[in-house]
């Protein structure tokens, strides 16, 4: 059982890192969600007991590696994101689908935050309003998940 | 064979409702710092250039998986571009070619006239810069960066500080270098500063990339420069890097308000840096690329004989 859990987590890991690497320009650029976090958050919350913050911690070394930024840049973001989300991870139990919705949106907003105060220290610079459109595009995309039957309570025996 | 079993029993019993391992702050304060100290080494120290350089190489398989869907539809797109237009497309491009040719024939005689002057007036040799045709592959992935990635590398003689180039104008310069592809931070990006001229004062300043929008800003110049709107920036190439009179910018916009002693100049590129595909990478001029005169007046006899101009001239 955790054999085939670990298959599809690695198989999905894969698939958001392919749809990371393509060739996106212009508004298309700006608009992209953020697929790997996405993907932690959903493991994260469906098998913690596989899933945890090293795994986002090496997730996010991969994804520095793919947009070419300082090492520990993302994998930071995404341990701090992936603690948030484990440690409210086994109230999500009692939360009903907007609330889990909302939980996720802080969840993307809380990465982008702290990728925003990293990337100040680096002196890129300000942002715009603009700079938080990944988190609205991701959480579209959950919902779109959700919609198309992805189950995102956690399977209580584990398996 | 006894723990095996020992777990198999615990994970029916209680099963995932108490974590096992380190708590989750433990781990989260663990790598943290993990990525506190890799920020630190990669910003501060570069031992993990290398490291990249190796680990960008496993990654290629999955970016050609990646851009397959991009390339089959510029491909198809190709196929079937009409048989009219590419009859328009090719009359226009003979058109340019014959204009070029009439310029490029006064610049042989140019560049032999130049090297003699040089000759009369002992001045310093001139730089001649050996230039590579590349391939914009993709945007860079950090939409907040203005990098594209090229598919020229140190496997074709590519250095870090190399000038990119396009018809139209300067378009960035070489930040990174991998085995087959190399990453170019574009004029536009907020890191990059180009020591320019304007074209038509001789005025010298340097632009800094604007970052958020496709501009140029040329800070710290008085109110009363002697710049006006539709100026042409070119480069000085002061900085031994980029080759002297590229253009660069047009300047689209002056400011200047009262509570600044300063001008605010803002410039419009002139390259294509969002929409052109193929660059030139113009290698940096080192000592040893150095090229006497006589050698020069050699390259332009030569090149008058074969009526083939030499690559890098032929750009200009």
């Amino acid at each position: 059982m955790h054999k085939s859990r670990l298959k599809s987590i690695y198989l999905s890991l894969l698939l958001a890192f392919i749809c990371l690497l393509f060739p996106w320009s212009g508004l298309a650029l700006k608009l992209r969600p953020d697929f790997m976090l996405l993907v932690i958050i959903y493991w994260l919350l469906r098998a913690p007991n596989l899933c945890n913050v090293g795994t986002a911690w090496f997730i996010g070394l991969c994804v520095d590696l793919a947009t070419g930024g300082t090492f520990g840049q993302y994998a930071l973001v995404y341990t701090v994101t992936a603690y948030v989300a484990v440690i409210y991870q086994r109230r999500l139990v009692l939360f009903n689908g907007t609330q889990q919705l909302v939980y996720v949106f802080l969840l993307l907003i809380i990465s982008q935050i702290v990728l925003l105060i990293l990337k100040t220290f680096a002196g890129t610079g300000l942002f715009g309003w603009d700079y938080f459109l990944p988190s609205i595009t991701g959480i579209l995309m959950w919902q779109i998940a959700v919609t198309l039957g992805l189950n995102t309570s956690r399977n209580t025996r584990g398996s | 064979m006894v723990p095996g079993f020992h777990q198999n029993l615990e994970q029916q019993q209680a099963p995932v409702l108490f974590a096992h391992g380190p708590s989750p702050f433990a781990r989260l304060v663990f790598f943290a710092a993990l990525s506190l100290a890799l920020m630190a080494i990669d910003s501060r120290l570069q031992y993990l250039t290398q490291v990249r350089e190796n680990l960008i190489e496993l990654l290629h398989p999955l970016q050609v998986i990646a851009n397959a869907p991009s390339q089959l539809y510029r491909f198809t797109n190709e196929y079937f571009s009409t048989h009219h237009y590419l009859l328009n497309e090719n009359k226009k491009l003979e058109e340019l070619a014959l204009e070029q040719d009439i310029s490029l024939q006064r610049l042989n005689t140019l560049t032999l006239e130049n090297a003699n002057l040089r000759d009369l007036l002992q001045a310093n040799k001139a730089l001649v810069e050996s230039s590579t045709l590349g391939e914009i592959m993709y945007v860079g992935r950090d939409p907040f960066t203005r990098k594209v990635i090229v598919n020229r590398g140190t496997s074709h003689g590519i250095v870090a500080g190399a000038a990119v180039v396009d018809a139209k104008g300067v378009i960035g310069q070489v930040t990174r270098t991998y085995s087959s592809s190399s990453e170019v931070t574009l004029i536009t990006d907020k890191s990059l500063a180009i020591p320019i001229q304007i074209e038509r004062n001789g005025l010298r300043a340097i632009a800094f990339g604007h970052g958020r929008n496709n501009t140029l800003d040329l800070p710290y110049l008085p109110a009363n420069v002697d710049i006006r709107r539709g100026d042409k920036l070119v480069t000085s190439s002061i900085d031994g890097i980029y080759p002297a009179g590229l253009a660069i910018a047009t300047v689209s916009e002056i400011k200047v308000t009262s509570d600044s002693p300063f001008a605010r100049i803002v410039c419009v590129p002139t390259g294509g840096i969002e929409n052109h595909r193929q660059v030139l990478l113009v290698s940096i001029p080192q000592a040893e690329t150095l090229v006497s005169t006589s050698a020069l007046v050699n390259e332009g006899v030569a090149v008058d004989n074969n009526k083939k101009p030499s690559k890098p001239h032929a750009q200009e």
